[in-house]
């Protein structure tokens, strides 16, 4: 799976991912003789050298710079650096000592321990191991309430969560035609109307990476009849989701439906 | 950000190594920043001199780049870690000595001035307003925005070094009108004297973060606003101010629906108390930033005709070289009480092996005293600490 960020610093690194959850400053969070984190970065312990160090972004004093440059030098430089949003510090001493550096990349579509391939020039991210999936989820509304559909045992993802109308966008399909395709197939729904899209949600779920298209249609009906898979169907009120054990980023994308 | 044909030729590493690098340090900042393109520069002032702070991951890239790389416009340097000339006299170790003075080949070999002070608008490099310039030193830059009306972001060490090797910084932050103007307004009481200058900007930085202040109600020379700079960039991260009537462009300013905040005597004496951790210092260090000729006379003249107390602490009287060699008079003084210092200052000074508790009258010194040199600290204005010397 490959990951699109912007390029901050040239060069190809590749490595195991070592990620932070805070925001990290060089001096003081990392030992230059050793590579080893301090207390402070929340992984003390561990070490940066030849990983592919992760972390939100840089902060403190402009002298971390420098401190990239002592890692250099003792040889103990991480493999390549990603960031969230990267920041002066961080970014002139990674082009100072030449260590691949991207920025914009979504930290929570990585773990640790993933083995990650950083181009600082192209400003991707290309995840070993991981697979990535292109899919639509659409919410079905009828009269304010929402379609929701358990999935069945015989779908090879997220049995018996809840979810909405979903599929695989196939190769040269636009994800709206997909949308309509599986509302038809999964509902026998037809004519049901495009209300709102937005933005593609990214998920990391163990091995794979869902990059889900969010559509809302208005249904004219809520008779509807259910394929092999899905085994049970609701029509409920928004505010009713909580209780449902539902698919990975379905809160994030009725959110950004506005729902 | 858009790049010329010549710009993307030396990236491309065309005019060598050094240029490639710099040039790939600006478009870095300017990604990162969202810059639009690159814009040509007239003067720049670099920090990371101090072999305290760059050590020798410092020195490598520094050697590295000034192989083939050379500075564009006007640079000047940063205070270093120990005057260059008499670094024996203050205790410095002959190692210490050595690496620092490779750091200042190293930046002479690029044509850098090596003339090493926080003030060097007061020594020739003095932008004009209006002025695109790339100046490292929060408290020079905040100097050179607010002051003298030319326009700087806060650069890091790199990105000046870089901006003066390509002759351009990128395009954005306080280069443009919008980020240049108040975002609130201070209703000042204090008395007119340098160290409750330096108090209020501690004051406003603390409390107000990366405002765009703009001061009523003072009237501070060039000194106060010195070391006013100072202090609000090392509490804050302010990097440009307006004072009323005093700052070139403060008549302009529209100050319609901005928060004001007052501020009175009883904050700067809270504030001096504050910053006060120690009682008896071993060391009394002026001249945060550099001190003036204005400076250097008025300290002459409080000490002249006096005798040295047999008590008093070592003294030491940071300036810069140049202005030094202004003062051979007051210079003869101030060396009969302390060392009058120059190219460096107690905060890149490698103090901390010989001293324990140093006293000041910069707010700004007094923020970096304890984390960056473990020092107790006592605040005092000029007066209070000439008469624990004289």
């Amino acid at each position: 799976m490959i990951l699109n960020g912007r390029g901050i610093s040239k060069g190809t690194g590749e490595g195991e991912v070592l990620l932070l959850e805070r925001p990290f400053s060089f001096l003081g969070g990392v030992d230059p003789k050793t590579g080893r984190l301090s207390g402070t970065s929340g992984a003390e312990g561990s070490e940066l050298t030849d990983k592919v160090f992760s972390f939100p972004c840089g902060k403190g004093s402009t002298v971390g710079s420098y401190t990239i440059l002592q890692l250099r030098r003792e040889r103990r430089l991480p493999a390549a650096i990603i960031n969230q949003r990267a920041e002066t510090i961080v970014a002139t001493g990674a082009v100072m000592a030449k260590v691949p550096m991207v920025d914009g990349i979504d930290l929570a579509l990585l773990r640790n321990g993933d083995q990650a391939l950083v181009d600082g020039e192209r400003g991707t991210v290309d995840l070993r191991g991981v697979k990535g999936h292109r899919v639509v989820t659409s919410l079905l509304m009828h009269q304010g309430r929402l379609l929701v559909l358990k999935r069945s045992d015989k779908v090879s993802t997220c049995q018996g969560k809840w979810a909405g109308v979903s599929g695989y966008i196939e190769p040269g399909e636009e994800p709206l035609q997909t949308a309509v395709k599986e509302i038809e197939e999964e509902t026998t729904v037809t004519g049901a109307k495009l209300a709102r899209s937005a933005a593609t949600v990214t998920v990391r779920q163990g091995e794979n990476i869902w990059a889900i298209h969010p559509f809302l249609f208005e249904s004219p009906t809520d008779q509807i009849t259910i394929d092999w898979e899905h085994t049970e169907y609701r029509w409920v009120q928004p505010s009713q989701m909580q209780g449902l054990d539902l698919v990975p980023g379905f809160q994030r994308v009725l959110a950004d439906l506005g729902l | 950000m858009h790049l010329t044909r010549d710009e993307e030729s030396i990236l491309a590493g065309e005019r060598g190594p050094g240029m490639q690098r710099a040039m790939e340090i600006l478009v870095a900042l300017g990604r990162i920043y969202d810059a639009d393109s690159l814009v040509p520069i007239t003067s720049a002032h670099l920090s990371g001199v101090s072999y305290k702070t760059i050590g020798e991951g410092g020195i490598d890239f520094l050697e590295e780049i000034s192989k083939d790389a050379r500075v564009k416009v006007e640079t000047t340097l940063n205070p270093a870690g120990m005057d260059l000339s008499r670094w024996q006299e203050m205790g410095v170790e002959e190692a210490f000595a050595k690496r620092q003075l490779t750091i200042i080949k190293a930046y002479g070999n690029m044509g850098v001035t090596t003339n090493c002070t926080c003030t060097p608008y007061f020594t020739g490099n003095s932008p004009k307003p209006g002025e695109s310039v790339a100046w490292a030193e929060s408290s020079a830059l905040s100097y050179v925005n607010s002051v003298l009306g030319a326009r700087t972001n806060r650069e890091g060490g790199p990105g000046a070094l870089a901006a003066a090797i390509i002759g351009k910084t990128p395009h954005y932050g306080l280069h443009l009108d919008e980020n240049r103007r108040p975002t609130v307004v201070i209703e000042a009481e204090v008395q007119d004297e340098i160290t409750d200058y330096s108090l209020l900007g501690h004051v406003v930085g603390q409390r107000l973060g990366a405002a765009v202040p703009y001061f009523k109600g003072i009237k501070p020379d060039c000194n106060g606003l010195k070391t006013m700079a100072a202090a609000m960039a090392a509490s804050g991260s302010v990097a440009i101010f307006h004072v009323e009537g005093v700052t070139p462009r403060s008549l302009d300013c529209d100050l319609k629906g901005l928060e004001r905040v007052r501020l009175d005597r009883q904050d700067i004496r809270k504030a001096k108390e504050s910053l006060t951790t120690g009682k008896d210092p071993d060391l009394i260090a002026v001249g945060c930033p550099h001190l003036s000729q204005m400076e250097m006379k008025a300290l002459a003249s409080m000490l002249d005709g006096k005798r040295p107390r047999s008590d008093s602490p070592e003294v030491w009287f940071c300036t810069s070289r140049t202005v030094r060699t202004w003062c051979p008079k007051e210079t003869a003084v101030l060396e009969r009480f302390g060392k009058v210092v120059c190219d460096t200052c107690m905060i890149v000074a490698p103090i901390e092996s010989r001293h324990e508790c140093t006293a000041t009258n910069s707010a700004k010194a007094c923020t970096y005293l304890p984390s960056l040199c473990s020092q107790k600290v006592v605040c005092g204005s000029y007066a209070e600490l000439m008469e624990r010397v004289a």
